[in-house]
């Protein structure tokens, strides 16, 4: 397979246009991870995960202090 | 890695949907390694793993408000993550940066022999005992299935063998 093929096989899979061969060969390709999973030690998983925590903590402590003004049919909807 | 927090995950998302940012970092300390290291093993990109994984947790919390009533995590971070990897190797290929980790990475995972790796059988350190388990499983099938199509189904094989030997025996 060259890259424009597969440029364009994702492509038709995201936009959900892809035939039903072209779409199993892809889910297949996502559900097969055997033999890629590295063994990594148990700090370096500690340091990624905290790593991966703080940037979503950061995010969340930012939107709390900027709060992004809501569009008025959010409000509305959520009122339902 | 195991999370010191034993709260269960239910009462998490129902915290997380009134807006409660621990909540989601609970969740993210939970699941955010392993769909880290699921994006590795597709893209070996530790940037983009990291980018992804803070993704789906961003949009979590975007549309915490909007969670439906049956909103099952893990269906969630499975779709997206899968969605995510497709978008980021798309991405890569319409802008062009890091062809060449694409086709030294991606490419071959869509080769005929690695893709029929997926559809091998998961060992599980009892091959033998699963075999077993795979044919009960197929015989079971099999008799539910002519059972359920020519009698009626309320009655199972097991009781009308232990019915008609009965009757012999009286006889």
């Amino acid at each position: 397979m060259t890259t424009e093929v597969l440029r364009e096989k994702t492509g038709r899979y995201l936009r959900g246009e892809s035939v039903p061969s072209e779409k199993r060969q892809i889910q297949t390709w996502l559900s097969c991870t055997k033999d890629k999973m590295e063994f990594i030690p148990a700090k370096e998983k500690e340091k990624i995960q905290t790593e991966i925590v703080a940037d979503i903590h950061a995010y969340i402590t930012y939107s709390e202090f900027n709060p992004e003004p809501k569009p008025w049919w959010r409000k509305f909807t959520a009122a339902f | 890695m195991m999370s010191r927090n034993f709260t269960p995950e239910q009462d998490l998302i129902d915290k997380l949907s009134v807006g409660d940012g621990p909540a989601l970092e609970e969740l993210s300390r939970r699941y955010g390694y392993s769909l880290y290291s699921y994006c590795m093993a597709k893209l070996n990109s530790p940037e983009d793993a990291r980018r992804i994984v803070r993704n789906i947790f961003i949009s979590l919390w975007e549309n915490r408000d909007r969670l439906p009533e049956n909103f099952s995590l893990s269906v969630h971070l499975y779709t997206e993550v899968r969605k995510s990897i497709v978008q980021c190797v798309n991405n890569k290929l319409k802008t062009s940066t890091n062809i060449q980790s694409i086709e030294k990475q991606v490419i071959p995972g869509f080769s005929v022999r690695e893709l029929q790796k997926a559809k091998e059988f998961v060992h599980t350190g009892s091959e033998q005992k699963s075999k077993y388990y795979i044919s009960a499983v197929k015989n079971r099938d099999y008799e539910d299935q002519w059972w359920n199509k020519y009698f009626i189904p309320a009655i199972n094989l097991k009781g009308l063998k232990h019915g008609l030997k009965s009757m012999l025996n009286m006889w």
